[in-house]
Formats: structure tokens, C-alpha cells, sequence
């Protein structure tokens, strides 16, 4: 048991977060305020490499393991990167990207992955629907093979990237009678017939971000677009779980560094009854709650990735774990970062204004708190 | 990066969980209970138990008989006797750790030869004397002195809520010798016995948990040791008892962990015996969420503890924060974690019958001993204005 990383990872690790803070942080501000994806961020983070990170050089990834991916993502909340892009990041490379790698055939492979890991094509992942949230087994959107066709109909909800995707990986199912068991995963590029994305939606937090509905109305897939094998998809969206809790999570341990960071520094500027506020022990007990809460989601966000890097079967412990210390504790942590920072915390020109709102998505997307304790629960109860 | 315990670690955790649950935990009760005479009888037998094991030598060196096990091993081995009985965590931790840590450190090697090997095997118990009625959070303002005369030394002052006291055969006291150099070169660590002229122990404290570990005064009436009593150098005694609360600070964020991961052993095999409205309480989202939210915070405050106790044993710039920070985790989680274990009892958690309400008051010394919340709190936050306020 050991805790350290590799000079290699250490270094890369650095190299993003300068490269981030001097080529992405100055862009970010505005696309939050306004709710806007930018296309130069995108192509920036394309640029350094940084959509393809975990695949094969030949698709144009670099190969990297889940820890150094973690650290990317990590490096990139730290230099102070907004949440949304690094949804959006998430979303595409480990949601989309990662589900068409893992299952698709080699034709899939050499058409969507290297195109997807430049970032040159944007991608989505389609599951949620209107009445299919935490219950995810019980989408209804359909898919009926007609001829060397596939035929899906169905709405799906809540996607990250959706309105500026040119591929959406989507499950819906062949046979509802079948439940889990009919659920199906389909490559659905933008520009098949019957295939909408809805108006982006007006959101809280992470709203560089661009979300949106997806709509199949008798939309034609060909058959060659079926991704993986009929009936296997519910399990594709489980091992998406593994990216979900580590890469996706590790964005907000760098938010919450970067919120130390911020918060110190200000606490040191901010001076009230004649010192610095950071000499009260109300600041200084808020700045080591922060600090308390980034080290425990690092541990839980990292067990993850290490089990990963293991090739460990899914420990649901470990992934439900992770996700609601960065929620419910990241929620907390976010909270004392705009106290700490007072009238000047609410306003959007300070960059601790969107963690609270960043931070709430935290106990939502993509299972909530709540789910996360059902999953806790149920094996507790047979321990 | 590696979260996987070792096959040797992975053996330690076995080893311990089967002696501690045949031969601590069905103690544990008793002792809680026990008068303070019945206590200290009860509890030097235990560390005797843990010591045929090794538990006492476990972060020792082999040349005293110790070990000498990596600090991870060491939580892993600590956790399982805590879950058995958290006061017998604390009564051997004061002498294996907080009086034996110190000698392994600082030392000569003659008294390292004279102490070790004894408590290694459980037949000398050791105290560490810091803490006094007006000194506790600010060590620094320790009033006990120590006056050269000679080739002796004179001290005087009174020492409390000293773990172990009333039963150890040898102490640390910290002492200022020149009160005017200030704690950094003005304190000295004395090593004193049982029996020396002028040392006693006062009455055991009652307190609300930890009933089976003695807790006491120690009081030192111009009580003379000679000049080889001085551990390691004159004047180096607050540095020493800095850097051995580092590593108590592992151990009762250790003891917490212990007690926390027990309540929810105890809680989640309750709610699946316990019925009501037609099913089992486990069956509540009500209770069950409690269940998983006690496994949220045991678990993190593991990671927390191994993380700390890897920083230290690999002198990790941060060691000393992520120390404070596993101990605040691991110390209040225990806290709110008992706290739901009593109440996933109901009534029953409320009587002696059942363990829980035992942990639960064990549970509250975790945010006060080896430093409280709020100085842990100032500390890791004085370490951050240091980086990133400049």
C-alpha cells in the first residue's frame, strides 16, 4: 500500500495545470456567465491531448492509465477550469468514447475513436430519459430491427454535450418484457434521419456545459451502428461506472484546491477589526474543513481509479463511496469556500461563485446521493 | 499508487480480528464496568494478552524484541484491538507508543535496553506525563519544573489525565529546566519510576468512556531522579513530545476507526434481526441509509488513516497535516457514527446489555485526546496560510 505517484505522472500532472492555467482558465469565466460551451476551449483541451488520454496511440489516445487520467482531469480543476468543460470533457472521453472503444467493432473503432479523441467530433451518451432517472432499467425508448435497419424511438434527457454532439452513443430497448436484459447500445451520428437534439437547458451550475434533450422519432440506424451485442447494453453503462466515479469525480478534488487556494489567499488579503480574517479561527477552521474534505475524496476518487488500473471487477462500495464524499462532502466544502469569501462569494466576478453551484451537480449527476446509499445499503445487508 | 494491502498486512489483519475477538472483546464489557482496583488487574492482563502476540513490540525494533512493522501494519493490527475494546487500544498504546516511541527515538541505548524489552513483553507499563490541570491544548505552558542539583535533578509540578498512571512502572514527564529559553530548548523529558521518592499517582479519574484504561494525576513533590533519567538531550523535551504526538495522533484517530467500524458491525447485524411493521428494520430506507451513511465515513476515515500513516513512514512533506486530518475524520465521524449505531438500536442502544452504548462514550474522547478538533483545525490551516497566503 502505497500513496505516491510516479515522477511521470507528477510531471505530466504539472504540465497540465500550467498549460491549462495560461491557455483555458482566462476563457472559462465567460462561458459560465453566459452558458455557453466554447469551441476554443474544446480545442484546446483537444490540442493538448487531453480528449483521447486512456486510448491506444494508433486511435490517437496516449494510453494512459486510470490514475494519470484522474490526474489530468485533477490538474485541470486545480488551475481552476470550470466544472462544465470538465463535464463535457467526461462525458465525451469516458462516457462516449470509452463505452465505442471498449465495444464497438474494429470499423466502429477506426471511424469514431480517433476522430472523437482529437476532439475533431464531439460525443454524447444517452441513457436518462424523463421518467427514467435513478431507475435506469426502466427507459422505454425503443429500438425494432426492420430489414438491415434499426428503428428507435424515445426521448432521452439531462445529456451533457447533446446540443453539440456529432455522436451520441444511446440505449434503448429491444423488448421492455425483457427489462435489463433488453436494453441496447447503437452509435447514432448527428445527421441520421429522425435524430434531434432539444433547445440547450438553462442550468444552476456547470453550465459551460451544454445539455439538452435527444430525440429518436423513427430514427434509422443501420445495422452496423449496433454497438457491443443486443441485450448486453445495461451492462456497457456499468462499466462506464468505473470513469464515472474516478475521471469525472476527480475534477471537483481539484475545484476544492482550488478553492483552498483562492480562499486562503483572499482570507489573507481581507482584513476586519483590524487583521487579516484568516486570524480568526472561524476562517481557519473553515479553510482545514476544506482541506479535510479534498483529502478524503481524493482517497475514496483514487481507490477507484486504482481498482480500475487493477482490472478489478467493479467494487460498488468503492464507486458509491466516492461519489457521495465529492457530493455531499464537496457540497459542504463549496458552501465554506463562499463564506469564507463573504458578499464577495456571491457575486459571479469571484471565482468561488459557481463552486456552489458546480457542487450541487455533484450530489446528482450521474446517481444521486441517495442512490448511492441504496446501493451502500443493500450490500450491508448482505454482510 | 497501490490501495492493496500486502499479503504480510493482509495476515496481520487476520491474526489480530481472531485473538482480539476470543481473547480482548468478550473482556471488554467487564472491564468497562469493573471498580478502579478490578480495572487495573483486568487491564494488565490484557496488555499481557497483546503482548504474547506482539502487539506491543509491533512498532518496536527487533533488537528489543519488537516487530518492527511499517506504520500501516501497525493501523491495521490497532484497528482490530480497538474494535475489540477501545480501552485496551488506549492503555497499550500509551506504553507501547506514547512512552516507547519516544524511547526508540530519542533514547541512549542503555535506557532503550532497560525499558523496551519489558514493555514489549507486557511486564513494565509505560505513561507519557505532558498534559497538565492548565496545560493541555497549549503544551507550551506546562508549569512542572526541573532544577539541577548536582548529579540530580528536582522536579516538581503535577501532571493529568495521564493514561495509565495508576498502573505504570515508569513515566515520561515533561519538565521545564530553563523556563526562560521558551518550549524549544527549554523543556527536558525525564524518565521516572514507580517508587521513586517524591512520585505518585493520585485517585483514578471516573470518566464517561474509556473505563477500562486508568486515567490519573501524576504528582511530583521534589521528587528526585539522577542525571541518566534525562531522555535523549536537556532542553529537547517539546520537540520530542511534538513529533510523538504526531504518531498519537494516528493511534487515536486509529481507536476512533476501531470503535467506528464495531457500531456499524453491531448496527448492521441488528437491523436484520430486528422486525418491525412486518419486516426488518434494514428494510427502511430510514435505517438503512443510516447504515450506509456510518459506511461512508468508517471507510473514508480508513483511507484517511493509512494515507497518514504512509506520509509518515515515507516523511512525506505533508505528514504532520494529513495526520491532523485523518484524526479530525476519523475522531468526529466515530462520534456521529456511535451516535447512529445507538439510535438504529433504539431503546436497546441505550442499555448496558448492548456494546453501542458503551462505544458511544468511548467514542467522545476522540475529538478531545492527542490534541482536540479545533487544534487539529488550527494546524492544518496554519500549514495552508503558510503555502498559499504568502
Amino acid at each position: 500500500m502505497e500513496f505516491g505517484y510516479t515522477e511521470e505522472q507528477l510531471m505530466f500532472r504539472d504540465s497540465v495545470y500550467k498549460y491549462a492555467k495560461k491557455e483555458i482558465v482566462p476563457l472559462v469565466e465567460e462561458a459560465d456567465l453566459h452558458g455557453e460551451f466554447s469551441m476554443e476551449v474544446w480545442r484546446k483541451l483537444g490540442e493538448m491531448g487531453l480528449l483521447g488520454l486512456p486510448f491506444p496511440e494508433e486511435l490517437g489516445g496516449s494510453g494512459a492509465s486510470v490514475v494519470t487520467c484522474c490526474l489530468s482531469t485533477e490538474a485541470l480543476g486545480h488551475a481552476g477550469v470550470d466544472q462544465g468543460h470538465l463535464l463535457a470533457l467526461g462525458a465525451h472521453t469516458y462516457l462516449c468514447t470509452d463505452t465505442i472503444y471498449k465495444h464497438g467493432t474494429p470499423e466502429q473503432l477506426k471511424k469514431y475513436v480517433p476522430k472523437l479523441a482529437s476532439g475533431e467530433w464531439i460525443g454524447c451518451m444517452g441513457l436518462t430519459e424523463p421518467g427514467a432517472g435513478s431507475d435506469a432499467g426502466s427507459i422505454t425508448t425503443t429500438a425494432v430491427k426492420k430489414g438491415d435497419k434499426w428503428i428507435l424511438n424515445g426521448t432521452k434527457t439531462f445529456i451533457t454535450n447533446a446540443p453539440v454532439c456529432n455522436v451520441c452513443v444511446v440505449y434503448a430497448t429491444v423488448d421492455k418484457a425483457l427489462k435489463h436484459n433488453g436494453i441496447t447500445a447503437f452509435i447514432i451520428e448527428r445527421g441520421f434521419p429522425g435524430f434531434s437534439t432539444g433547445t440547450p437547458f438553462h442550468k444552476m451550475g456547470v453550465r459551460a456545459s451544454s445539455t439538452s434533450e435527444v430525440i429518436m422519432d423513427n430514427c434509422e440506424v443501420p445495422e452496423e451502428n449496433l454497438l457491443g451485442e443486443v441485450g448486453k447494453g445495461f451492462g456497457y453503462t456499468h462499466e462506464t461506472l468505473s470513469w464515472d466515479r474516478s475521471a469525472l469525480l476527480a475534477p471537483f478534488i481539484g475545484g476544492m484546491q482550488f478553492a483552498i487556494e483562492a480562499c486562503t489567499k483572499y482570507s489573507q488579503e481581507r482584513v476586519q477589526f483590524g487583521k487579516p480574517i484568516n486570524a480568526f479561527q472561524a476562517i481557519q477552521h473553515k479553510l482545514a474543513d476544506m482541506k479535510i474534505v479534498k483529502e478524503a475524496a481524493k482517497m475514496a476518487v483514487y481507490q477507484v481509479a486504482h481498482d480500475k488500473d487493477s482490472g478489478k471487477p467493479l467494487n460498488h462500495m468503492h464507486t458509491s463511496l466516492a461519489k457521495a464524499i465529492v457530493g455531499d462532502w464537496g457540497m459542504k466544502a463549496a458552501s465554506d469556500a463562499v463564506q469564507v469569501f463573504g458578499g464577495y462569494g456571491y457575486i459571479h466576478e469571484y471565482p468561488i461563485e459557481r463552486f456552489l453551484r458546480d457542487a450541487k451537480l455533484g450530489q446528482i449527476g450521474g446517481g444521486t446521493s441517495e442512490v448511492q446509499r441504496l446501493i451502500i445499503s443493500r450490500i450491508l445487508s448482505f454482510m | 499508487m497501490n490501495y492493496d494491502l500486502t499479503p504480510e498486512q493482509l495476515s496481520i489483519k487476520d491474526n489480530f480480528t481472531k485473538f482480539c475477538t476470543k481473547e480482548i472483546e468478550p473482556r471488554a464489557a467487564m472491564l468497562d464496568e469493573a471498580a478502579h482496583e478490578e480495572v487495573a488487574k483486568l487491564m494488565k492482563e490484557n496488555i499481557k494478552k497483546m503482548a504474547g502476540i506482539g502487539y506491543l513490540g509491533i512498532g518496536h525494533e527487533e533488537a528489543y524484541g519488537g516487530m518492527n512493522l511499517d506504520l500501516i501494519s501497525q493501523a491495521i493490527a490497532g484497528e482490530a484491538v480497538a474494535s475489540a475494546c477501545a480501552s485496551t487500544f488506549l492503555s497499550c498504546g500509551a506504553s507501547s507508543g506514547l512512552f516507547g516511541m519516544p524511547l526508540r527515538l530519542f533514547g541512549t541505548e542503555a535506557q532503550k535496553k532497560k525499558y523496551l524489552p519489558g514493555i514489549i513483553k507486557g511486564e513494565i507499563i509505560g505513561c507519557f506525563g505532558l498534559t497538565e490541570p492548565e496545560a493541555g491544548s497549549d503544551a507550551a505552558s506546562i508549569k512542572t519544573t526541573a532544577v539541577k542539583q548536582g548529579d540530580k535533578w528536582i522536579l516538581n509540578g503535577t501532571k493529568t489525565f495521564i493514561t495509565n498512571a495508576t498502573i505504570a512502572d515508569a513515566a515520561l514527564i515533561f519538565a521545564y529546566d530553563d523556563k526562560a529559553k521558551g518550549p524549544g530548548a527549554g523543556v527536558t523529558c525525564f524518565l521516572v519510576e514507580k517508587g521513586t521518592k517524591g512520585f505518585s499517582a493520585g485517585k483514578p479519574f471516573d470518566k464517561m468512556g474509556f473505563r477500562g484504561s486508568p486515567t490519573a494525576e501524576l504528582i511530583l513533590v521534589d521528587c528526585e531522579v539522577p542525571d541518566s533519567a534525562v531522555l535523549g538531550t536537556v532542553g529537547n523535551g517539546f520537540i520530542q513530545a511534538m513529533q510523538t504526538l504526531e504518531y498519537g495522533r494516528i493511534g487515536m484517530a486509529t481507536v476512533c476507526l476501531g470503535i467506528a467500524a464495531k457500531c456499524l458491525e453491531l448496527a448492521n447485524k441488528y437491523s436484520k434481526e430486528r422486525k418491525v411493521f412486518g419486516r426488518p428494520i434494514n428494510r427502511f430506507q430510514d435505517i438503512a441509509f443510516k447504515l450506509a451513511d456510518m459506511l461512508i465515513m468508517s471507510d473514508t476515515a480508513r483511507l484517511l488513516i493509512y494515507q497518514a500513516a504512509w506520509a509518515k513512514e515515507t516523511n512525506q512533506p505533508e505528514s504532520a497535516v494529513l495526520a491532523s486530518v485523518a484524526k479530525v475524520w476519523a475522531s468526529e465521524t466515530a462520534s456521529q457514527i456511535a451516535h447512529l449505531a445507538v439510535q438504529v438500536h433504539g431503546g436497546y442502544g441505550y442499555m448496558k446489555e448492548y456494546p453501542v452504548e458503551r462505544l458511544f462514550r468511548d467514542a467522545r474522547l476522540g475529538e478531545i485526546g492527542e490534541g482536540t478538533s479545533e487544534i487539529q483545525r488550527i494546524l492544518i490551516a496554519k500549514d495552508l496560510i503558510r503555502k498559499y497566503a504568502a
